[in-house]
């Protein structure tokens, strides 16, 4: 069998030569296929390579708590709200918490003027604990203190980015920055951080909590947002558990209504990404593998053609002793290497799409391809290739000798 | 009938080939009764029509007769599946046909190989083989060419070689020199009259008496029937 094989091999490697741009245009429905595939899978690997990276940077034992309204709710005018005397509770009552600090993110605007230059950023107010809670290092001055918040200072820590948009000298702290027409003292920049899904997590201005309260005027009807790191022996299942059952509690929820509230952790948000890329792989190599389908039809039809082609020569081989088996054996091989080739340019060009793509947009993790991609890839055109060889090639086989060799 | 007389490499009894054409039955064979003995050299002559490729191509094993009884060195064919009929043409018979028959992308020497192929010959050998049937045929200088590459007589030589290459029990050609003028037949006769000296049986069909001549005996067939079974060179009225 080893031997029909080899045999085989040969011949259909001569045949698919010697018909070279057929058997290209042949392949380029298997070869478009692969191609997207992989082009697709290796962008979509790098980044969640990429992702699981950026947050395990981002403190992967802290979690977020935000106000959340339904849709139902919203329309009936109703904000949820997390506030100021939430934090309060959690910090009293919670177990399990090493540092917890609110963050208030600024509501009327997010300019930021240094002399002529202005920029749009995050600025949020916050504790001397975000410093902890979220992992963020100082590369230049220091971090907003306790005493920043209890005379409301109006001092602000600022990320790479803004010092770049804003062309602010190397070294920016003592500078002044206006942030809602008043002037802020820079008193740190943040080590960069880098991009989390085209979000810059360096585009940041963090003032003191006091001073952001203060600056908003007075609304008591404060939404904040809570960000907490858990004490090395608590579980975050637990932690959790504990959290909605007191914040329910505070925010006089029934049985039976829903939670107004969210509580992510870094870990969540990362799954989230995860369960959203895989989607988008699967959607897309469900398509893909329609055009596989069309590349194999378009294989099957050339072999048809192939066979009616090579009637006579079948009658030849037939004359001088082939059998059935050595005529399956030859178109099936045929098949499935045709099929097999153009899976082989297509993981090519697929990998080099990917390169391209990722290297020409700024951001984008490099692509990457994992070998379960290529053997999928490969094993599945050689099985498109088989399976769409079986009609044609059982075709040839059954063929009666003399009516092969009286075929014009 | 038994298969008890080992002298007749090819008995055939009472072969009929029948085709229905719509309500018209077409007799291309009708009672075939003839034995072929080892290394003797038949010609079966006739008219266009009168079914000398029908009986050249159930002798070969291509096609099966629609009744009667061929044996062929004892073995009874009928009784053969199509994987025990292709085993047969590939050791016992070498075809040679008028139109050549070789394959178009293979060379001289990979046609010659082919057969070997099937009967599962490893590569130096089969090139060895191969080689050694195409010097039989005079052919040594031209293993590389592609059948386009050669003029008809050295086609017709290459389809020889590839029938001799796996030392058949029995040649058979169909009009083998139909397609050549008359010098390259001349050269492709003297080729047979070789091969019969040495030993090899062989089957010709033509409508030439001359060719049919160099035998050692003639059939003659007419609408399917044996009209005539004579010695060579015997005058024909
Ligand atoms: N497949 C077929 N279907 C119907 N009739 C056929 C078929 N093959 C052969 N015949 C008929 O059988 C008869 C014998 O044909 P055959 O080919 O044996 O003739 P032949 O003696 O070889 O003639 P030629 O010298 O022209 O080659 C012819 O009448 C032909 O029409
Ligand atoms: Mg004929």
């Amino acid at each position: 069998m080893l031997y029909v094989i080899f045999e085989s091999t040969r011949s259909a490697l001569i045949s698919i030569f010697a018909h070279g741009l057929r058997s290209f245009l042949t392949t380029l429905g298997i070869v478009i296929g692969v191609a997207s595939v992989i082009a697709v899978v290796s962008l979509t690997q790098g980044m969640s390579a990429f992702i699981g990276e950026s947050f395990s940077s981002l403190g992967s034992n802290s979690l977020t708590i935000q106000s959340y309204t339904p849709i139902s709710e919203a329309m009936r005018g109703v904000r949820a709200r997390v506030t100021p005397a939430d934090l309060e509770l959690i910090e009293r009552r919670a177990e399990g918490v090493a540092s917890i600090t609110p963050i208030l993110y600024a509501s009327r605007t997010s300019q930021v003027r240094y002399e002529a230059q202005t920029t749009f950023s995050q600025i949020m107010g916050t504790t001397y604990a975000y410093g902890d809670v979220s992992q963020s290092y100082m590369l230049l001055g220091r971090f907003i203190a306790e005493s920043d918040n209890l005379t409301r200072r109006r001092v602000a820590v600022i990320g790479e980015k803004v010092r770049e948009d804003l062309a602010l000298p190397e070294n920016p702290v003592n500078e002044y920055v206006e942030l809602g027409g008043e002037w802020f003292k820079i008193i740190g920049l943040l080590e960069p951080k880098g991009d989390i899904m085209g979000f810059n997590q360096d585009d940041i201005v963090l003032v003191p909590y006091a001073t952001m309260v203060s600056l908003q005027g007075n609304q008591a009807r404060t939404d904040i947002q809570i960000q907490l790191s858990l004490s090395e022996e608590a579980d975050v299942e637990d932690v959790t558990r504990q959290l909605t059952a007191l914040l329910r509690n505070a925010h006089d929820l029934g049985p039976e209504d829903d939670d107004d509230f969210v509580i992510n952790t870094a870990e969540q948000l990362m799954e989230t990404f995860d369960t959203i890329i895989n989607m988008v792989t699967l959607v897309i190599g469900g398509i893909v593998s329609i055009s596989l389908l069309v590349g194999g039809i378009g294989i099957m039809n050339i072999m048809l053609v192939s066979v009616t082609e090579r009637t006579r020569e079948i009658g030849i081989c037939k004359a001088i002793g082939a059998k059935r088996h050595h005529i399956l054996a030859q178109f099936l091989i045929e098949a499935m290497l045709l099929s097999l080739l153009g899976g082989l340019v297509g993981l090519a060009l697929g990998y080099g799409l990917g390169t391209a793509i990722s290297s020409s947009i700024d951001s984008f993790p490099p692509a990457s391809i994992p070998l379960w991609a290529v053997g999928l890839a490969l094993g599945f055109s050689g099985f498109v290739g088989v399976l769409f060889g079986i009609l044609p090639a059982a075709k040839a086989a059954n063929l009666d000798p003399i009516d092969a060799l009286r075929y014009e | 009938m038994t298969p008890d007389d080992n002298s007749a490499l090819i008995r055939l009894n009472g072969i009929s080939k029948h085709y229905q054409m719509g309500s018209q039955l077409v007799r291309a064979l009708d009672g075939i009764s003839v034995e072929i003995g080892n290394g003797d050299w038949v010609s079966f002559i006739g008219s266009s029509g009168s079914g000398k490729s029908t009986i050249l191509n159930i002798l070969g094993c291509l096609d099966r007769p629609t009744d009667g009884e061929y044996y062929l060195n004892g073995v009874y064919v009928e009784d053969l599946g199509p994987n025990q009929l292709a085993e047969i043409r590939n050791r016992e018979i070498g075809f040679i046909f008028q139109s050549f028959n070789l394959l178009p992308r293979a060379t001289a020497l990979g046609n010659v190989m082919q057969p070997l192929v099937y009967s599962r010959i490893g590569y130096r050998r089969r090139k060895d083989m191969a080689r050694e049937a195409l010097r039989r045929v005079g052919l040594d200088d031209r293993v590389d060419h592609l059948p386009n590459q050669l003029s008809g007589g050295q086609r017709q030589r290459v389809a020889i070689a590839r029938a001799l290459v796996t030392e058949p029990s029995i040649l058979l050609a169909d009009e083998p020199t139909g397609n050549l003028d008359s010098r390259t037949s001349a050269d492709i006769m003297q080729l047979f009259d070789q091969l019969h000296r040495e030993g090899q049986t062989l089957v010709l069909v033509t409508h030439e008496e001359d060719v049919a001549g160099l035998g050692d005996r003639v059939i003659e067939l007419l609408d399917g029937k044996i009209i005539r079974d004579r010695r060579a060179g015997e005058p024909l009225h």
